[in-house]
């Protein structure tokens, strides 16, 4: 598994990893603002709410797909450890992937659950935040 | 202002993400030079060889000097 990750990233795993989280930050911060568009908190004259929600379901599972397969990565390459260097980012990454099943859950079921959905949508958002922070963030220097 | 058309609002909003995508990938890519881990490494390599050289060639200096002695 490690050597298919290095040979898919040409040796550049945590380039590629640190790469893949912040599009997938910078795409959850826009999530944010087709969100405030899409339950009517903001307006923007151009875009219509049933578009911005769209967009959001689109962009959506772009994230969710780039976030397994960083996730994937991760494990694949590092392992999973909860030790004193990794261990709020495996925390905090579980609790992330946890949000994000629970989110989708509540996409496909509605009722009650779809209530919740501008909460988990925060809590996906500060999740992936922190994650971000203790990876690529730190990676860059700004975590 | 008049709203365009619902596909093109779907497009317009589609084409912000990439762009958001693409800004975010040329960002970090900035930060990481133009350089990639598997060059670095050559290039280390590479450093090790001649260090690795420049000190045989000294044992080799000196020895020839005990030699002479």
């Amino acid at each position: 598994m490690e050597q298919a990750i290095e040979d898919l990233t040409r040796g550049n795993v945590a380039e590629v990893k640190v790469i893949l989280a912040t599009v997938v930050l910078a795409l959850a911060a826009y999530q944010l603002l087709l969100a405030a568009v899409g339950y009517g908190r903001l307006r923007l004259p151009p875009l219509s709410s049933a578009a911005a929600l769209w967009t959001h379901r689109a962009s959506g599972d772009t994230i969710v797909l780039l976030t397994v397969t960083v996730a994937a990565m991760c494990v694949g390459y590092h392992g999973f450890e909860l030790g004193d260097d990794g261990g709020t980012h495996a925390i905090v990454a579980l609790a992330l992937l946890g949000a994000i099943a629970v989110k989708v859950l509540a996409v496909r079921v509605g009722g009650r659950l779809g209530r919740l959905l501008p909460l988990l949508g925060a809590s996906v958002f500060a999740l992936l935040t922190i994650t971000w922070l203790t990876s690529a963030g730190d990676f860059l220097g700004v975590g | 202002m008049e709203r365009p058309s619902q596909g093109v609002q779907l497009l317009g909003s589609l084409l912000a993400a990439l762009a958001i995508a693409a800004v975010a990938v040329a960002v970090v890519t900035a930060q990481f030079g133009p350089t990639s881990s598997a060059e670095r490494e050559l290039r280390e390599e590479r450093l090790e060889q001649r260090e690795e050289a420049i000190e045989e060639r000294q044992e080799l200096l000196e020895e020839r000097l005990e030699q002479g002695r």
